[in-house]
Order: C-alpha cells, then sequence, then structure tokens
C-alpha cells in the first residue's frame, strides 16, 4: 500500500448482506433481454422469485401503493428466513416477524411493539439499525454497481454501532464521513399504476425507492392497478420509471395496494388501518394474519369476502373525489 | 426567543389541551421564507401547517416521502399524514426520498421538525428503544427519515411531551444525533454537516434552546398556567437557565389558532386526545381539568 492506505477512523458492528457487484453483474447478465410476457398471477410470481432466504425490499406498505398483496401472498406461502430491508415499511416486518417469514431487518422505520420486541429480546429477530434515507442511499449505490456510498448522516448514533457503516478519512477532503455498504436485494416487490406485459412500468406520485429497488434487485416482482399496451408506453415514454428488462414477472392486481392507498384510485381502508395497528400495539398479529391472509386462499377471494365490493366502491369515490391530478397520464 | 407577535394583540383563548397549546407555541418559532423539513404527522406537520396559515405564507415545507411544497387538502385522513394523496395535494414537485435527502444534504433545507420520545440535555434522540437496547424493555419504531433531518437540517426543532421520564440525562439509544457528547465539533467528528445541529426544544409546557458555548439545553419560557418548579420537577437533568436569569412566560393560545387548528387539522382530536387534561382560565387563574385517558391510537 506504500503509505497510501485509507484510515478507517470507526466501523459499525452490524452484519451486512455481502457486497459483490462483479456477482451482481454477472445475475443481470443472465436475465432476459427481450419483450417477453411476464404475466402471471401474485401466486405464481412469489413461488418462483421469492426463495427462502432472500433479502426482500418493498416500501410503504399498508400506506401509499405498497406491494400488500404481494407480502400477503409470501406469508400465505410461509416463506422463511427472508431478510427484510426495512426502509419506511411501517406495518410489514411486524406482521412477516408473527408469520414466522423474517428472522433479520435492517432497519429504517417500522412499527414496533410487544411482538417484535419479543422476537429481538428472544433472539427470533436480530436488528441492524439504518435509518429511512441510509437505507435508500445504499440502495442507490446498489443501483449505481458500486461498492459503497458516503452519506452526511448516521455519524455519532447508536445506529451507527449496529449497522455495516464505516468512518473514513475522506480522500479528497481529509474530514470524517461515513460510508454505507451498497445494498443489492434478492427480491423487490414494488406495486405500480400501470405495466406492460413486459414489465415497464409507470408511478404517479411520489416514491421513496421503487425506482432504485427495481434496479439494484436481482429480481423484479410488479403488481400493477392496470395492464396496458406497450403501444402506450412508446407514445408517453417519459413516464415510464422502470424498464421491462429488471422485472421478472407482471401481476395484473387492482386493488393491489389495499387496505393502503394507490392515489388516484382508491383511499386507504382507514378502518383496516387502525385494525392492524391494534393488533401490532396489542399483540394480536396471529388472529389479524388469520382472517385477513391464511383464511382465504388469495387477495380476490379476500377482497370479495372480507372486503366487499360497497366498501371498495366507496374507498374509489373517496380518491377520485379528492385528487385524481397528477396520477393520471 | 418568541418574542411579540400577532399573536400577542389576538384575543386569548381559555380553553385548550397542552397539546394545542405546545403545537401554538412551535407554530410561532417557524421562520418565514425559509424551507422546512418535517416529520410526518403529528406536533411537527401540524405546527408548520398552523403558522403557514396563519403567520409565515411564504414558508415551504417537503415531506420525507418526496413531497416538496404541497398545499394539502386538510383535514388529513386519520394516520395518513404522508405519503398520501391529500397530503401531496398541490405540491410543487413530486420526488423521491433520496431526492429530498440529496436537497437536504446540498444544504436546501433550513430548518427540520422532530417528534421524539426520549431526549438528553444535548438534544441526542431516542425513538429505537427504551430500556436497555436488544435485552430488556421495548422496541420502538426507530428513526425513520428523523436522523437525517437531525443531522442535516441547519436548525432543528424537537418536539415532545414533558415527562420526567422523557428528559434524561442520557438517552437508552441515540436514533437522531444532537450534539452527542456536547464537546465542541462532535458532530463534524462523526461525519456530520458543519453548523447543523438541535435549536429549540417545544413541551406542552415549556421551551428550551441550546446554550452555544456548551450545547446543554437551557430553559427559555414556560407555560403561563405551570411553575418554573412543576417545569423542573418533570425532568430528569436540570437545564442551564437564561443568562440574565429571566424566564419568559409564553402566551396562550390564541382563539384563532384553536379555531384553525381543531376544524382544519386536529378535527378527530385524534393528537389532542392524546393529552391527559384541558388547561381551563377561570377568572384570572389557571386550571387543570383531569380529563379520561383516551383510548385512542396516538398519531406516528
Amino acid at each position: 500500500m506504500t503509505g497510501k492506505s485509507l484510515r478507517i477512523l470507526d466501523e459499525g458492528q452490524g452484519e451486512y448482506l455481502t457486497v459483490e457487484p462483479d456477482q451482481f453483474r454477472e445475475w443481470t447478465g443472465r436475465k432476459e433481454r427481450a419483450l417477453v410476457s411476464k404475466l402471471m398471477t401474485a401466486a405464481e410470481a412469489v413461488s418462483r422469485f421469492v426463495a427462502d432466504g432472500d433479502y426482500i425490499v418493498w416500501e410503504t406498505n399498508y400506506l401509499n401503493r405498497g406491494p400488500a398483496t404481494l407480502i400477503r401472498e409470501v406469508i400465505r406461502q410461509r416463506k422463511q428466513r427472508l431478510w427484510a430491508g426495512g426502509k419506511f415499511t411501517w406495518v410489514v416486518v411486524a406482521m412477516l416477524v408473527e408469520a414466522g417469514c423474517c428472522d433479520r431487518a435492517d432497519m429504517g422505520f417500522f412499527v414496533g411493539g410487544p411482538g417484535l420486541t419479543r422476537a429481538v429480546i428472544e433472539k427470533r429477530l436480530k436488528v441492524y439499525e439504518y435509518s429511512n434515507l441510509v437505507m435508500t442511499a445504499r440502495l442507490r449505490a446498489g443501483a449505481m454497481g458500486v461498492s459503497f456510498i458516503p452519506v452526511r448522516s448516521l455519524g455519532g448514533t447508536d445506529n451507527f454501532k449496529y449497522s455495516g457503516a464505516k468512518l473514513l478519512e475522506d480522500p479528497y477532503t481529509g474530514k470524517p464521513t461515513v460510508v454505507v455498504p451498497a445494498l443489492n436485494p434478492d427480491v423487490a416487490l414494488i406495486h405500480v399504476h400501470q405495466a406492460d406485459q413486459y414489465g415497464n412500468a409507470r408511478i404517479f406520485g411520489t416514491t421513496i425507492t421503487d425506482v432504485e429497488s427495481a434496479i439494484a434487485s436481482r429480481k423484479v416482482i410488479i403488481s400493477a392497478e392496470e395492464i396496458i399496451s406497450t403501444e402506450e408506453f412508446r407514445h408517453k415514454p417519459g413516464l415510464t420509471k422502470i424498464p421491462y428488462y429488471v422485472v421478472d414477472a407482471v401481476v395484473h392486481q387492482p386493488f393491489g395496494a389495499y387496505p393502503g392507498e394507490c392515489p388516484g384510485h382508491y383511499s386507504s381502508d382507514s378502518d383496516h388501518v387502525v385494525e392492524v395497528l391494534g393488533a401490532i400495539n396489542h399483540d394480536r398479529l396471529k388472529q389479524y394474519l388469520d382472517k385477513w391472509v391464511y383464511s382465504v386462499a388469495s387477495d380476490e377471494q379476500m377482497l370479495t369476502e372480507r372486503v366487499g365490493t360497497s366498501k371498495l366502491r366507496e374507498l374509489q369515490r373517496r380518491a377520485t373525489m379528492v385528487a385524481v391530478e397528477g396520477y393520471r397520464a | 426567543m418568541i418574542g411579540k407577535g400577532p399573536w400577542s394583540q389576538a384575543p386569548k383563548a381559555t380553553s385548550f389541551a397542552e397539546r394545542e397549546f405546545q403545537v401554538c407555541i412551535a407554530a410561532r418559532l417557524v421562520e418565514d421564507r425559509k424551507t422546512y423539513w418535517v416529520a410526518g404527522g403529528g406536533g411537527p406537520m401540524y405546527s408548520v401547517l398552523l403558522a403557514k396559515r396563519l403567520y409565515t405564507p411564504d414558508v415551504i415545507y417537503v415531506a420525507e416521502d418526496g413531497v416538496v411544497g404541497a398545499e394539502p387538502m386538510l383535514p388529513f385522513d386519520p394516520v395518513m399524514t404522508l405519503a398520501a394523496a391529500r397530503p401531496s395535494y398541490r405540491a410543487l414537485m413530486w420526488s423521491t426520498m433520496n431526492g429530498i435527502g440529496d436537497h437536504c444534504a446540498a444544504g436546501y433545507l433550513d430548518y427540520g421538525v422532530l417528534n421524539t420520545l426520549q431526549i438528553d440535555p444535548y438534544g441526542n434522540l431516542n425513538s429505537t428503544w427504551l430500556g436497555a437496547y436488544g435485552v430488556e424493555g421495548r422496541r420502538f419504531n426507530g428513526p425513520g427519515g428523523a436522523d437525517t433531518i437531525a443531522a442535516m437540517c441547519r436548525r432543528v426543532v424537537l418536539m415532545l411531551d414533558h415527562q420526567r421520564r422523557k428528559f434524561v440525562p442520557r438517552v437508552d439509544f441515540i436514533s437522531s444525533p444532537g450534539y452527542l457528547d456536547g464537546s465542541e465539533g462532535a458532530r463534524e467528528r462523526a461525519g456530520l454537516p458543519a453548523k447543523t445541529g438541535p435549536w429549540a426544544v417545544v413541551t406542552n409546557w415549556a421551551l428550551f434552546d441550546f446554550d452555544p458555548d456548551t450545547r446543554y439545553m437551557r430553559l427559555r419560557a414556560i407555560a403561563p398556567f405551570v411553575t418554573l418548579e412543576q417545569v423542573l420537577s418533570e425532568m430528569s437533568f436540570r437545564p442551564l437557565m437564561p443568562s440574565d436569569g429571566k424566564v419568559e412566560t409564553l402566551e396562550p393560545p390564541t382563539e384563532q389558532e384553536l379555531t384553525i387548528f381543531r376544524t382544519e387539522m386536529d378535527v378527530s382530536g385524534q393528537f389532542t386526545d392524546t393529552a391527559a387534561h384541558w388547561i381551563v382560565k377561570d377568572g384570572e387563574r389557571w386550571s387543570v381539568v383531569a380529563k379520561e385517558q383516551s383510548k385512542k391510537i396516538s398519531p406516528l
């Protein structure tokens, strides 16, 4: 190193997903490039593309345009040993842990409560501490094909100690700077407004980091409110947020974000959201999962038998009464 | 720290909840023609919205899901104050979380406003775990976006309930950074941007800032319905006192502040209901009317 080695001033002790940009490129090199249909059901997509032990990312589920159907299918298929990328994930980590699907989580934001506390203390769940924005920075680095990225936060906190971050002497300024490992998840679950059969996808409104997650992940499952023709994408290519070649499965799933909102299509079912928050806070998640996931064969059955069409119409009415501006092509 | 303003001349309310008082005080701290990054829901967002409505029309706020400069459709649905159509309405921009992070890291976001569960004299925040980390106690939601707001905004306003168990000499876990160990340059040595850090703490009883020389929390003003002894007795450490020894008295909410807050913001009482008491002015005396503890879920 001839006296030119980088100085590491401090480092976190948290385990992190191995960072291997070249291996990631080998994986993406094997993915299909042709425009071939990837349409399938949620059950088939989850069965084929979510494996036990996978690192899994999603966002704002049960809140805003989250992949709620896909997550329920993961729980229904009783996937195991998942490592959850918990950036702005709200209620789902608690659901996955209760369901026995998840034993590790990188923390940004998720609703805690007695069940998660017990899982941590009993060592059934290992949590590594980051923040929402540090997690999205890690995904951005993964999408850039690099192995780490500097951030101007996380330093000095206890999160740092339980993360994969390092404090370096910045080789350009000489000042201390925090770097975090890139993240290339095994699988991303993303719900979108519109997709074509190949996986080109449009999202209207804000995203946390769906686009970066799609590019950074080995396997990508898209669920879409609407399937539209590729011709429509070619007419307005500026609206395409996710390109088809990163996508492995396309699921046509109206109400795929229920009970969260899909802006422009339907509002959140706040009664349901309050029910799940109550279940987390009062340790009744098992009953919640029985009612909404295990006792039905699919989300189609859940929507028909547990929610009902009049409720769904009301949620649509509330969304379109309010604000569709910006949520249509 | 707040001084006189339009609220000083306005008719004052004689009955309100402590959390309503807290939101009004935080709203009066808002500086016009500045940018704010507000945490989702509860006091931080209500304070900035109330200020924008009454005192600082040219304040612009962003939210961590990527919304810039919204003119939100009020009131919000319960628990849907962030990442939803109504709070995103008539925005100037719909960006992403990395987008907002860039704006903040590049220095465009002046103030942050945050909630916290627990705070120490140097403004370090805990929203991760109460008790011995990973061993006993309770897991909470984690920093979410707060770590970034606390690290990179130029000035940070912190909001929490005034309770002895929340003002502690040392937080159980630093989820979001204040002045860390309080030593000069501690934030910079940890890799955080220079000239950033906690600026004010607003509770339902009091207002604090941080002494510029020691970075230690300093009491500046108290509510008209509590005594200095009460304020200090509900803290597990003793804050610094103003250098001139003069603790100011905050003005109560105005009728106008409360009308807007109650009809456009916390219309279901979800936020204020969690406060245990009503403050009532009976003649010239303030009194506290106990209220039954609500069983509703607190806003996130």
